[in-house]
């Protein structure tokens, strides 16, 4: 019985450690908001993390790579093709920084859109108390936060 | 040949000096008419001045070509044979320099294809040393990386190192990574270039053994830094710290020339020594080639060693510390009363809505670091998929909603502390002396640590609860019959204790493997393997001790079990405390039950103190008492060691 006993719990902890190790990515789709290239891929052990922790590679070319090609881009404000990236590969944490009224990810926007320095404190206030305004809902894309931002920094 | 030498990666670095010599003998009639009778005038002046300044030896051609002198002879460390235009250019750095000086002469429709575009930095290179008069060339300059350096605008370089990741193998010692940073100077939009393996391994102890021998191809890839930050601070959780070089402009055009030459080229990946931080090493050479970095390490390279030899050899001016996602989480709710983070909690839960808050009568600036805590804490749960994305995009909009209505703060109140750079900690090889008497022999101890960091080292530059060793050898002498004796072998020891709180409900678990010593039936001590993981709770008292409990299975195999092995069961605890910044106290106790194979009941009881004398001195104080087999043993020991 003594025996049988510690069969089974030995059996029980192993198979929880390397259990641990199998930790599925779920489902991480889109271009809006919780857009992640890495999510869900740090469980213990769990080898995808080592994969990609040591590189994101994906397709290596020399220009910048980035998890969102396959997004729309948006009609006009910008053929800034590296705003257009910048703001759908950092949905997220460019919206805490925008709530907020600072923080890198809104700097990073600022010179994206060559805010000049002295007119940034103004464009900051400006955006976060439109915030609602740019990210209107949880389905929101980085199209309409760009276009969203337009709109208020126009409008005076 | 080519598809076995890749299956069996392991004996490619020792077959293929051998398959070299082959090739030198086959090859060696053609070597000797480079100069052929069909080549313009031009080349062959050209072929002619480079065999006469002999700039095969030069060490700059070597850096390109990663050569780098083995056991059998010089030999690439690339293994991509689209990287060299002569079939033996990975081992003859002759061959390959006729070869490419000969490809600068072809014709070409696709200039991006042709030799002086690919290989531009041999090319800026050769053109300097042999003054070759580009005019005369089919491709006189490659306007492609032109354009590149004029789209990029670069303009500094730094050294990134996201630290330890314990809970992946292939992360555990940390990582190193260059940033370009640009005329924009926004670090976010720094290029970020990276070496790692490709795999699709999906089973982290798989690829970690596989990693270990070469089975991967490894890469060198270009993506935005914010897309790395993404990966280590956010989904990893780890801190990253950036160390800014002072390359200049020159420097890091040559930097980039050699890692346009580099895309789409592989190397076999080599977990110890060809790994992520060692191939990033050519690139500071390539770079500045005085440095020399590549030269300086032999068997094994740990990342932080890398950022040590930079900082060496002068090439780092600061250190910037960018905290991981659970740092500022944990920095904010230090600033939140309980109350305050006890409304952030039931935010993320769904049970306090953020436009309540606002109407709640408490300062308008914990409204600010109870809506922060919440949303820094929603997007941690979500990294770690533990809220859907739909939940998730719901409610982190209400609170920065919220949040956007409560205006700004001062920006200081989230700056966080610089804990010690990992480069200021205690070095990664320990070498032990120490003494001691085990009931009433006396004996001398000797041991050697190949990597890195244990419990009970000083965790300055370290992550605290953290234990990573590799290769731990111990050998004993007891007084007075002169038996040298193995104490111990540990392969892999590692521990990672994560206290749990309201905001993180860590695991903790540890894995032991190797050879061991324990007292058996017949009353003495006999040298066992043993194959040891757990899984447990830690937390954290208000003193920044951490107290934990495992539970832990043990296997244990040798000649001196009755029936050669032993299955046990139990547990330990333990209390990791600082009593002050040099003197660090272990005390903990561990029970296993034997029931399969040779039964017995172990218990350990163990305290240790470590003293810090200087970063790379220690001396550690230990007592302990074992019962075995209904006997015990008292032992104490005192050990002096030595990080080098």
């Amino acid at each position: 019985m003594k025996k049988l006993v510690v069969i089974v719990l030995a059996a029980f902890l192993v198979i929880t450690f390397a259990g641990a190790s199998f930790a599925a990515p779920k489902e991480n789709i889109g271009c809006g908001l919780g857009y992640m290239a890495f999510k869900g891929k740090d469980g213990l052990l769990s080898q995808t993390a080592a994969a990609t922790t040591n590189g994101t590679s994906s397709n290596q070319t020399f220009g910048i790579t980035s998890g969102t090609l396959e997004c729309d881009k948006p009609a006009n404000f910008t053929a800034n093709e590296k705003l257009n990236k910048f703001v759908a590969d950092n949905m997220d944490n460019l919206a805490v920084d925008i709530a907020r009224g600072q923080g890198e990810y809104l700097n990073t926007l600022a010179v994206l859109l060559e805010v000049p320095e002295g007119e940034r404190a103004l464009f900051y206030t400006k955006l976060q108390t439109h915030f609602s305004d740019i990210y209107t809902a949880d389905t929101v894309t980085h199209v309409d936060v760009i276009k969203n931002i337009e709109i208020v920094v126009t409008s005076g | 040949m080519k598809k076995s030498s890749r299956r069996y990666g392991w004996l490619r670095k020792t077959i293929s000096p051998l398959l070299f010599l082959l090739h030198f003998f086959v090859a060696f009639p053609l070597l000797a008419a480079q100069v052929q009778a069909t080549d313009p005038p031009y080349l062959s002046t050209i072929l002619e001045l480079a065999k006469q300044k002999q700039l095969y030896k030069e060490r700059y051609w070597h850096i390109l070509l990663h050569y780098k002198k083995g056991l059998f002879g010089t030999r690439s460390l690339i293994d991509d044979e689209a990287f060299f235009l002569s079939r033996e250019g990975k081992h003859n750095p002759e061959a390959e320099l006729n070869a490419t000086i000969r490809g600068f002469f072809q014709e070409s429709d696709d200039e991006t294809k042709h030799p002086v575009c690919k290989f531009i930095a041999r090319y800026t290179w050769l053109k300097e040393q042999l003054n070759l008069d580009s005019s005369q060339l089919p491709v006189p300059e490659c306007k492609r990386f032109t354009e590149l350096i004029d789209q990029i605008k670069p303009e500094s370089v730094s050294l990134i190192f996201p630290t330890t990741y314990v809970n992946s193998p292939a992360s555990m010692f940390g990582h190193t990574l260059l940033i370009v940073e640009t005329a924009s100077k926004s670090k976010l939009l720094a290029y970020a270039i990276n070496y790692s393996a490709v795999t699709q391994e999906t089973f982290g102890p798989l690829f970690a053994i596989k990693g270990l021998f070469g089975y991967y191809k490894g890469y060198y890839s270009i993506l935005p830094y914010y897309a790395k930050i993404q990966e280590y601070r956010d989904v990893n959780d780890r801190d990253i710290w950036e160390y800014p070089l002072n390359l200049e402009y020159e420097e890091v055009i040559r930097l980039l020339m050699h890692t346009y030459e580099l895309n789409l080229i592989y190397s076999d990946y080599y977990f110890f020594d060809e790994n992520c931080s060692y191939q990033l090493l050519f690139l500071l050479d390539a770079a500045r080639p005085s440095l020399g970095l590549t030269d300086q390490f032999n068997l094994w390279v740990i990342p932080v060693d890398t950022v040590r030899a930079a900082k060496k050899s002068g090439l780092i001016t600061g250190t910037f510390y960018r905290p991981s996602k659970s740092t500022k989480i944990k920095h904010i709710a230090s600033l939140v009363p309980k109350a305050g983070r006890k409304k952030a909690l039931s935010i993320v839960r769904g049970e306090l809505k953020p436009e309540i808050l606002l109407e709640q009568d408490i300062p308008k600036e914990e409204k600010i670091w109870i809506c922060d805590l919440a949303s820094e804490y929603l997007q941690y749960l979500y990294a770690k998929d533990e809220v859907t994305q739909q939940k998730y995009t719901n409610l982190f909009l209400s609170i920065l909603q919220a949040r956007s209505k409560l205006g700004a703060m001062d920006e200081n109140e989230y700056h966080i502390r610089r804990p010690t750079p990992p480069d200021e900690g205690h070095l990664s090889n320990r070498l032990s002396l120490g003494f001691g008497i085990k009931e009433k022999d006396l004996f001398q101890e000797i041991q050697y640590r190949a990597a890195y960091h244990d419990l009970n080292d000083n965790d300055k530059g370290y992550k605290e609860g953290s234990q990573i060793i590799f290769g731990n050898v111990a050998l004993r002498y007891y007084f007075p019959d002169s038996n040298l004796q193995l104490q111990g072998l540990d392969l892999i020891d590692i521990v990672s204790i994560a206290p749990r709180d309201e905001f993180f409900q860590n695991i903790s678990w540890k894995v032991r493997t190797g050879w061991y010593r324990r007292v058996l039936a017949d009353d003495r001590d006999h040298l066992l393997y043993r194959l040891n993981p757990g899984g447990g709770f830690a937390y954290e008292d208000r003193w920044k001790g951490l107290w934990y409990v495992f539970m832990e299975t043990d296997l244990n195999l040798g000649p001196a079990l009755e029936d050669n092995y032993a299955v046990g069961i139990g547990g330990s605890a333990g209390f990791i405390g600082k009593i002050a910044d040099c003197w660090k106290l272990h005390l903990f106790v561990r029970d296993i039950y034997y029931g399969l194979g040779d039964t017995t009941n172990s218990l350990e009881l163990a305290l240790l103190q470590n003293f810090t004398i200087t970063t790379n001195t220690s001396l550690t104080a230990k007592i302990s008492r074992d019962l075995s087999h209904g006997s015990h043993q008292n032992e104490a020991s005192l050990t002096f060691g030595w990080f080098f």
